[in-house]
């Protein structure tokens, strides 16, 4: 039974000026992007205690009727039973392309993310740190902070990244922006005339790295090199972001952090 | 460029030519690629197993991840992927991390975490191509860190006890091959006539599956409802590795490609003796030259042929 979308759907992310990081700032983002596609209204609510209250400990999750649902994919899967899904015209070759793809942004752009927020070390001592545990007193901020990074790198270790330099890292982000690169080619999205899931995935992780002050722009500047891609990203912006000024999170976001869009 | 290049691996087993998925893959594109790569299969020495296998050894540079090891042999100019399209290529980088999200975590599971199968077929395998003492510990390691990975990658909340971690890392698994089987559809290989990179990839996942016997084998199952996935593996099994597989193979295999097997060979060396026969006959004085040109066309060890030359 497909209730209808409430109005006082709300989506739930870490606090946006201080505490919020790049990965889940690009996964939020992505989330948005895509409820923006299919028309559906949300609040952006932003908590400290976001990742704690998350069902799967990942952010961002959507609070709708009286339903909890975290993560890009599970979301997808809610709306699309709630009769909303833009994925729908594609044949099955294409939708297992777009899985493919998507695999393929999680796999190696979310992980660059992680990596270079939690264990490249410059990184981790002048952003992480203070940003993660900012909500909270000292020591439960740095408690809270290393707690994290020693999750992470134990996921790094697991999946053999633990082993990889910056400079391969960086590698492997172009390798990947290379290959969306060519596939999205000169079409306005991903699967030419409709904008699906994966156009929000990607919008998400690229406006975010573009967007985000870090210590060294050698990441965005891996972005950057693909002029396909910065359009693409402005195309989605004001095509979704732009029109909405009850969206004031995300306006502002775009001003506190430097635009690098230029 | 003409450097030998060593490569050293896992053995295979079962029909295959190695066990272990990326040596599987690293051995295909070598095949595809037309590398000439000496293989050394780990057996039963004290060369101790460096942990990440394969390694392939040139000169003095030692590579060892399959993702490195490809590169390297690109570089050397034997690259399988010089036909495809910036787009393929880029579909070729997705697809591979389609099969490390979705599809290895169930095929370690299946390997290294399943009880049953680990007990009576994995460990022991693994172990008796292992030196003793180091046979006790390394099987016991692989299979802590499989668990570990999977636990790490896949075992977070809402997913609380490991049952239900199997149980969705299963259906993913499942749902990737469904989603490679639509996409190979009825083409040979994944980009047309000839194998590509993502071709080594997906056979070097999907041959343990199809071929290694286990007790407990829901991912087989479902792969062999998937006949053009398992018809790809065949070709490629017959057409590049056609001189490493054995036909003798422990018990309880798939007893239809054993017998296919054995009786193309007794076919080729009933052909041999049969072109033997003929090329005395022909060359002793008396008789007259028979029938060289249908001798030549029925040589491929065709069944019918020699039988129809001999009834007169």
């Amino acid at each position: 039974a497909a209730e209808p979308w409430p109005e006082n759907a709300a989506l739930y992310q870490q606090l946006k000026e201080e505490q919020i990081l790049l990965s889940d700032n690009a996964s939020s983002l992505a989330v948005q992007a895509f409820l923006q596609m299919c028309n559906l209204p949300i609040r952006v609510i932003c908590r400290a205690n976001a990742e704690y209250m998350s069902p799967s400990g990942k952010v961002p999750f959507i609070h709708v009727g009286n339903q909890v649902v975290s993560e890009l994919g599970p979301i997808v899967q809610f709306v699309k039973a709630k009769g909303h899904s833009l994925s729908d015209g594609l044949d099955e070759v294409q939708k297992a392309e777009m899985k493919a793809y998507m695999e393929l942004v999680n796999n190696m752009l979310l992980t660059a993310e992680l990596y270079l927020q939690w264990c490249d070390d410059v990184t981790v001592e002048e952003i992480t740190h203070p940003r993660y545990g900012s909500p909270y007193p000292w020591p439960l901020n740095r408690i809270l902070s290393y707690q994290k990074q020693w999750e992470v790198k134990r996921k790094m270790k697991a999946i053999g990244w633990a082993g990889k330099t910056l400079e391969q890292v960086l590698e492997d982000v172009d390798q990947c922006c290379h290959a969306l690169s060519q596939r999205l080619g000169t079409q306005p999205y991903f699967f030419n005339k409709q904008p699906t899931e994966l156009d929000a995935l990607v919008f998400g992780h690229l406006f975010t790295i573009l967007t985000t002050q870090l210590i060294t722009d050698e990441l965005s500047e891996k972005v950057k090199n693909y002029s396909n891609l910065t359009a693409f990203c402005r195309r989605i912006e004001q095509q979704y972001f732009e029109g909405h000024e009850k969206e004031s999170s995300t306006i502002a976001a775009r001003s506190a952090k430097k635009s690098l869009l230029r | 460029m003409a450097a030998p290049m060593e490569l050293s691996c896992w053995g295979g087993d079962w029909g295959l030519p190695s066990l272990h998925p990326e040596s599987l893959t690293v051995m295909a594109y070598a095949k595809f690629a037309g590398a000439p790569l000496t293989v050394n299969t780990i057996n039963n020495s004290w060369r101790v197993p460096k942990g990440d296998l394969p390694v392939l050894v040139s000169e003095d540079t030692v590579i060892s991840q399959p993702a490195k090891i490809l590169n390297f042999l690109r570089k050397q100019k034997y690259n399988a992927d010089y036909e495809l399209s910036a787009k393929q290529g880029a579909d070729t980088l997705a697809y591979i991390a389609l099969l490390e999200e979705k599809l290895l975590p169930a095929m370690l599971h299946t390997f290294w975490i399943e009880a049953e199968n680990y007990c009576s077929v994995t460990k022991p395998w693994f172990a008796s191509r292992i030196a003793f003492p180091l046979s006790l510990y390394l099987p016991g390691k692989m299979s802590r860190e499989a668990l570990n990975r999977i636990l790490l990658t896949k075992g977070g909340p809402p997913l609380y006890s490991l049952i239900e971690v199997e149980a969705q890392i299963y259906r993913d698994a499942k749902e990737c091959l469904n989603l490679l089987s639509k996409r190979l559809g009825t083409s040979q290989f994944f980009f047309g006539d000839t194998p590509t990179t993502l071709d080594a990839f997906v056979f070097g996942f999907l041959a343990p599956i199809y071929k290694v016997c286990f007790p407990r084998v829901q991912l087989q199952e479902h792969l062999k409802q998937l006949p053009n996935l398992c018809r790809f593996c065949d070709d490629i099994l017959t057409c590049y590795f056609r001189l490493n597989v054995s036909g003798h193979s422990p018990a309880g295999q798939d007893t239809a490609d054993a017998n296919l097997q054995k009786l193309t060979q007794l076919v080729n060396k009933e052909s041999n003796l049969i072109e033997k026969m003929d090329d005395n006959l022909r060359r002793s004085p008396q008789h007259p030259p028979r029938k060289l040109t249908t001798l030549k066309l029925a040589a491929g060890g065709e069944e019918s042929s020699p039988m129809s030359r001999l009834s007169p």
